[in-house]
């Protein structure tokens, strides 16, 4: 189903094509469409993560806007209320801190997404999940004196890297592209790794993974653990970006943005997610502009338009039209 | 002890608005595996479209009959352009009724507005009932008095007639059900449809009490999802337990310790989850 591309040049030409296009933007455009791009990238790591699971090894998660948010309210915390700036130190800890909580929730989540009957019909852990997101964004709005309850976590300030080094929103630009570039390799390593391929194999036959001997509950757990940890990556990100966390992040309206970027990328391409947050982003600053009151009428049938008539999501058409004009030349 | 009682009774009417809905909910979800996450907003939209009737008619009963009669017609329309068409694909279900919620939010703050619209009981329903000092309002007991009805009437469905039969026999193996000639798709369209309807008389009866705003939908489908997990899907009763437990629990955290009562609910939902996954009176459906 995903196999890896045949020529070097069907997988190399776009990346570098795309990766050029990224780099130079900022040199030929006004500031405002390199602030949407950051946001693209940013979503798209959103929804890369959510993707591991989701498109890899078969668990739709609907509370992903919890591991986003926890990772995003750390690094705000420990900038705005521990007093540590550095922003590779905050990035590393926030990661930690989601992590744990992921490793936390995995347990009762995964005691729902059982093997065989279970495994065939998602609905608990989707319905899990959904309380996460939930069960977190209450706390945020509880615990006032840490993330400013239901306001939200203000102020905090653009991402310090140390050494004197000035950032600006050009500069942003930058630091979260290379945090992207970066994770996306780890994630394509991970997902095209052994333990990848495991997750696939799950996917598709849980009990014959079991019968090979893989204890399926560790790997679905792991991969849990690490698309939190992405995902948090992507809330730290985003937390420097906007300069404000507040509860809705955590909540199921950011969950439903990180699913509308799997489901519209496509859950079998590797770059669908990236597809999907340009669209989606594009959307969203388009309704901003001529239609802000009626923005959740078209978010919610932007999901409507993906399942009815893009089942298979943006990602698997343009690999479908890519290999076409590639085939085509060669 | 006064206030508790009164809170008791505060919680027990809640929690028959719950079970009308969750029944609804979960009926859908066990008996056509449809995972209807637009339950809620349809729900919000029954309470408006009620509202509207009353404001036109000044009839409450007409109302309800109106808001469940609308309610059965847009489930038929969701399950004739969408649900159909997403036969045992849950995650697409999920998604495209999250997409329908959103969409039905943004169109009844476009026609009504973002105020919540309080609703009137009808005349022969308002006042209270007193019993030596304390003071109960009539229409929370008619809700009460509304839920057992509906509660005794899908019990009785379940246990003792044959379309009952049928769905239990569906659920259990739905194959087998079908190869016997049974016309299993349709009984669970009705049921589906039966499940909208609920979530419109729901609708409608809660707006004295609730009001109707439009980012309810989203607050009761969360609940909805709660107490049908934590009752278990598959049998009425469960879900009645479920909507029991949260309703009160709900009504008395917020009467009590207000701070906390956000997290009651959650609580309990993960401890079931934990303990007991297939809910309190649940059968594996799936």
């Amino acid at each position: 189903m995903r196999r890896a591309p045949r020529s070097l040049i069907e997988l190399t030409l776009p990346v570098i094509v795309v990766g050029v296009v990224v780099l130079t933007l900022p040199l030929f455009l006004p500031s405002f469409v390199a602030s949407l791009v950051t946001k693209m990238m940013i979503y798209a790591l959103f929804g890369m993560s959510l993707n591991i699971i989701w498109g890899y090894a078969g668990i739709p998660s609907f509370g992903h806007a919890a591991f986003f948010g926890v990772g995003g309210y750390a690094a705000g915390i420990l900038v705005l209320r521990v007093g540590i700036s550095s922003f590779w130190i905050n990035l590393v800890l926030a990661v930690v801190v989601t992590a744990v909580v992921a490793a936390i929730l995995g347990i009762p989540a995964f005691r729902v997404f059982g093997v065989g009957a279970g495994a065939t019909n998602p609905i608990y852990f989707l319905l899990a999940t959904i309380a996460f997101g939930e069960l977190l964004s209450r706390g945020a709005i509880a615990l006032r004196p840490l993330t400013g309850g239901s306001t939200g976590l203000a102020g905090i300030p653009a991402a310090d890297l140390g050494l004197g080094f000035k950032m600006t929103s050009g500069r942003y630009y930058y630091l979260v592209f290379v945090v992207l570039v970066v994770c996306l390799y780890l994630i394509y390593r991970i997902v095209n790794s052994h333990y990848g391929y495991a997750l696939r194999g799950i996917h598709d036959n849980e009990r014959r993974m079991q019968a090979l001997g893989y204890n399926t509950w560790l790997y679905k757990y792991t991969s849990w653990i690490i698309a939190g940890a992405f995902g948090a990556v992507a809330g730290v990100l985003f937390a420097h970006f906007g300069g404000i966390m507040v509860p809705n992040n955590l909540a199921m309206m950011t969950s439903d943005i990180a699913f509308l970027l799997v489901i519209l990328g496509s859950t079998t391409t590797f770059f669908g997610p990236i597809v999907a947050s340009v669209v989606y982003v594009g959307v969203e600053y388009l309704a901003s502009i001529y239609l802000p009151e009626r923005w959740p009428l078209i978010f919610g049938a932007l999901f409507v338009i993906t399942i009815m008539f893009l089942p298979q999501g943006l990602g698997v058409e343009i690999l479908r039209v890519w290999r076409r004009v590639i085939r085509g030349t060669a | 002890m006064s206030t508790a009682l009164v809170t008791g009774l505060n919680g027990l009417s809640y929690a028959f608005i719950l079970f009308l809905l969750a029944a609804g909910f979960s009926l859908t979800f066990g008996v056509m595996g449809v995972l209807n996450l637009s339950h809620g907003a349809l729900f919000m939209f029954g309470a408006y479209i009620g509202l509207q009737v009353v404001s036109q008619l000044h009839n409450f009963w007409v109302a309800i009959a109106i808001a469940a009669i609308a309610l059965a017609v847009i489930g038929f329309g969701l399950y004739f352009f969408f649900l159909r068409h997403l036969y045992n694909k849950v995650p697409e279900q999920a998604v495209l009724t999250i997409g329908l919620s959103y969409m039905i939010a943004n169109v009844v703050l476009w026609i009504w507005g973002p105020v919540n619209h309080m609703g009137q009981e009808p005349g022969v329903l308002a006042g209270v009932f007193k019993v030596g000092t304390l003071s109960f309002p009539i229409y929370r007991l008619f809700i009460i008095g509304v839920g057992l009805l509906i509660l005794a009437l899908l019990w009785w469905v379940q246990d003792r007639t044959r379309v009952g039969a049928i769905i239990r026999a569906g659920m259990d193996n739905k194959d087998m059900t079908v190869s016997l000639g049974i016309n299993y798709g349709l009984v669970s369209t009705l049921v589906f449809l039966l499940g909208m309807a609920l979530a419109g008389v729901a609708g409608i009866l809660g707006t004295p009490i609730l009001g109707s705003y439009p980012s309810m939908g989203d607050n009761l489908l969360l609940l909805t999802l709660i107490v049908v997990v934590v009752g278990g899907t598959g049998y009425i009763q469960g879900t009645m337990l479920g909507a029991l437990i949260i309703g009160l629990l709900d009504t008395f955290g917020k009467a009590y310790i207000p701070q906390a009562a956000l997290f009651f609910s959650y609580i309990i939902f993960l401890v079931v989850l934990l303990v007991r996954p297939s809910g309190l009176i649940g059968r594996k459906v799936f």
